[in-house]
């Protein structure tokens, strides 16, 4: 028998029809993945794409930082930094860190029983749960109308480097959130001027609120993607938008000249403890400030312990009478219309006048002054005679002293940016009585703002104009670059360069020996100046036991550098003699500053042989 | 490898569907591996630009803390602590010089070569301590 052996083909991979069934089996499998993706990308398509874009979508908004405030030599006024907001989540503190508190505590400089009391306070009341006493407490309790606390405030103001030592501590469940928050590393310095931001971010008063259109930026946004664990998923980020930073502002604010006049009005409410006190300093030529300070003042870093006293800026918010400063008006528009000359002669003894057909009473002078003589112009104006002053204006006239009054600034706003500005108040002379034209002219029956007295002797110290008092010397993007430069501004010529060097020439006798203040006067530096002792009215009457000194002044009085206004409101009951007179109370105020400013200012004595300059030839800078 | 039965046709079409998923498989591990390093890299770089908006805040905290610290209140507060003694300047103390200062030292430095050529005089400043004039 032979056997034969068949030769079988090979049989490869499908060799087995288990193998077959394999295969059917796995594309089974990816015909299912495959129905599986279609219901998922196709049928309920919509459905899960609205829950991703619920869960993962974020928009995520980048804050712009707030452009920094400068003064004149680019020191910070304002500033931006980002403060933390440390919060804990007692739910989540750990026994183990319990350790670390201490060190905590200390970090926030609060005490260790502070902390735990915030540590403990794990479940909160509802907002409508209200108990009345413990069996209350407990039904709350028992029915639920309590909730888990998960977060709790520690601190709103952790700066970063404390805060990176917080991290270091590594306590579990304590945790911050960063917030922009402004500074004001000069404290209250130049406080009414620059204002400040609340700490919901929004301007509230001074150049804060005034430039906030520049300083503010734009916060930019980006959209993109979190993971599960509310981490970002950076690489789905699919819009960004960057955020625009703030421009920043340089002002012409002066910090140590600032610092000047503040510890000037320390020293005087020290003193005098008068309500309140002024001083602004200025350069004459250009209107920009180098200074303004207010007393009572306030910390802008701590603006919500202030009063609102504290925060009004007196210097142009604030009305009174001018007293004897006002003098300049009348004594300048009678030279500018050539009805007088410093040497015209008025006799100040007189008790009447006839004016218009009417017999008008003049105004009495100073307790201290009796004139005997005639007085010239200069020596009405040197020895601020009422009865002088009366007759300057009756010699006007009503409509033309109002006029000259107006062009001066008073009774309008100066158009200084900040503070509130208020116009004062100055009757037109349809609304004047028969008195007013002998009393307006010394410096009553007027109301007017420190600011529109500086900005009036600053008239005769620029040589006749009126210039706009201003702070914002420029406007910088975020490289320094300038993007826009305040050019001094002239409000309108006012009297001409002759009158107001003639004037300038004539207050320059009021800090002579022979002037009401000697006490002003600086050696070899031409001090011109006015004082002035308003009565306040206190009741319904003028008070004898109740003023307002004042001294405004500039100098050289040919080359003027600085314009210096001093008022101090109702220093009497501290002043020596009970009468807070002008030259007693303001105008040591004023040479101190005068003295201290010209070393600072580099302020060249005058020359005898240059002669006159600014105040004759009326030019800017 | 037999190609011409049933058989075969199923084993053309195993190695084929082998071949197609390894293919795939190796596509789909690329694409992962690929947005993978994109996410690493889009982490980097939110890394880094949190560290820049970290350093930039702790620029302006410091910043502010040297601004606070040039303030004139603290300037003068530390004349205080540290006994320093420092004053400003006051005007009798100051000796002012009219004349041209650059060429004055210029004189004063050079003054065999001005006495050679001009014959001029070189009237030297003087300084009174603790002022006066």
């Amino acid at each position: 028998m032979s056997s034969r052996v068949v030769q079988q083909p090979a049989r490869g991979f499908a060799s087995n029809y288990r193998i077959a069934l394999v295969a059917a089996a796995i594309l089974a499998s990816l015909a299912g993945i495959g129905a599986r993706l279609v219901s998922l990308h196709v049928l309920q398509r919509a459905k899960f794409l609205s829950y991703i874009e619920k869960a993962r979508d974020e928009i995520i908004v980048q804050n712009a930082r707030r452009g920094d405030i400068l003064d004149a030599h680019g020191s910070l006024l304002a500033t931006s930094r980002s403060l933390v907001v440390l919060g804990v989540d007692p739910s989540a503190l750990a026994k183990e860190d319990e350790a670390k508190w201490p060190a905590l505590a200390g970090l926030l400089g609060q005490p260790l029983a502070d902390l735990q009391q915030k540590f403990s306070e794990k479940t909160r009341l509802s907002a409508d749960a209200h108990a009345e006493n413990d069996e209350d407490a407990q039904q709350i309790i028992s029915s639920g109308d309590e909730h888990e606390v998960h977060w709790v405030k520690l601190s709103d103001s952790v700066d970063e480097s404390t805060y990176d030592q917080i991290k270091a501590l590594n306590v579990r469940g304590v945790y911050g959130s960063r917030v922009y928050s402004r500074a004001y590393p000069q404290n209250q310095l130049a406080a009414h001027v620059i204002g400040y931001v609340n700490k919901e971010g929004d301007p509230v008063t001074g150049l804060e609120r005034y430039l906030d259109f520049y300083l503010r930026g734009e916060n930019g946004w980006l959209e993109s993607e979190r993971d599960g664990l509310r981490h970002e998923l950076a690489q789905f980020r699919s819009r960004t938008v960057a955020p625009s930073d703030g421009y920043g502002t340089v002002l012409s604010i002066d910090t140590a000249v600032q610092h000047m006049v503040e510890e000037e009005l320390q020293k005087i409410a020290d003193k005098y403890h008068p309500l309140k006190a002024t001083i602004i300093v200025s350069d004459p030529r250009t209107g920009f400030l180098l200074a303004l300070g207010n007393w009572p003042t306030f910390n802008v870093n701590d603006y919500n312990k202030a009063s609102l006293d504290a925060q009004r800026n007196t210097a142009v918010a604030d009305m009174m009478e001018p007293g004897s400063t006002f003098k300049i008006v009348a004594a300048s528009a009678a030279l500018n219309e050539g009805l007088v000359s410093p040497a015209t002669r008025f006799d100040c003894t007189l008790e009447t006048v006839t004016y218009k057909g009417m017999i008008r009473r003049l105004p009495r002078e100073d307790q201290s002054d009796h004139f005997d003589a005639p007085l010239t112009v200069a020596e009405i104006v040197a020895k601020s005679s009422n009865k002088g002053a009366a007759q300057l204006g009756m010699l006007l006239g009503e409509q033309k002293f109002y006029d000259y009054a107006r062009a001066f600034g008073f009774g309008q706003l100066t158009g200084f940016p900040v503070g509130g500005e208020i116009p004062g108040e100055m009757a037109p002379p349809s609304k004047w009585d028969g008195l007013t034209i002998t009393r307006m002219p010394m410096g009553q029956s007027v109301g007017v703002t420190p600011m529109q007295i500086h900005c009036a002797m600053g008239v005769i110290a620029s040589g006749g104009v009126l210039m706009r008092p201003q702070v914002v010397r420029q406007i910088r993007d975020t490289d320094g670059q300038v993007v826009y430069q305040f050019a001094p501004a002239v409000t309108r010529r006012v009297i001409s360069q002759h009158t107001a060097q003639t004037m300038a020439r004539l207050l320059m006798g009021v800090a002579s020996v022979d002037g009401t203040a000697p006490q002003a006067a600086i050696p070899g530096f031409e001090v011109a100046g006015k004082t002035g002792t308003a009565q306040k009215i206190i009741n319904g009457h003028y008070s004898d036991h109740h003023h307002i000194a004042s001294f405004v002044g500039f100098f050289p009085a040919s080359n003027p550098q600085v314009d210096i206004t001093v008022i101090v409101d109702d220093a009497d009951a501290f002043t020596p003699g009970g009468t807070a007179y002008g030259a007693i109370v303001a105008a040591p105020v004023f040479k101190r500053l005068g003295e201290q400013l010209i070393q600072y200012l580099d302020i060249q004595p005058p020359v005898a042989s240059e002669g006159s300059q600014f105040a004759m030839e009326g030019g800017l800078r | 490898m037999n190609k011409s039965t049933n058989h075969a046709f199923v084993n053309q079409m195993l190695v084929g569907a082998l071949v197609m998923i390894c293919f795939s498989g190796s596509l789909g591990f690329s694409t992962v591996w690929l947005r993978h390093a994109i996410s690493l890299t889009a982490d980097r770089n939110r890394q880094m630009e949190t560290k820049l908006a970290e350093i930039n805040r702790h620029i302006d905290e410091t910043t502010a803390a040297i601004a606070a610290e040039k303030s004139p209140d603290a300037l003068v507060r530390r004349n205080d602590e540290w006994h320093l003694g420092l004053v400003p300047p006051r005007e009798p103390q100051v000796v002012r010089v009219p004349d041209d200062v650059e060429q004055r030292l210029m004189a004063k430095n050079h003054a065999e070569l001005y006495a050679a050529n001009e014959g001029s005089v070189v009237t030297p400043v003087v300084f009174n301590l603790g002022g006066g004039r």
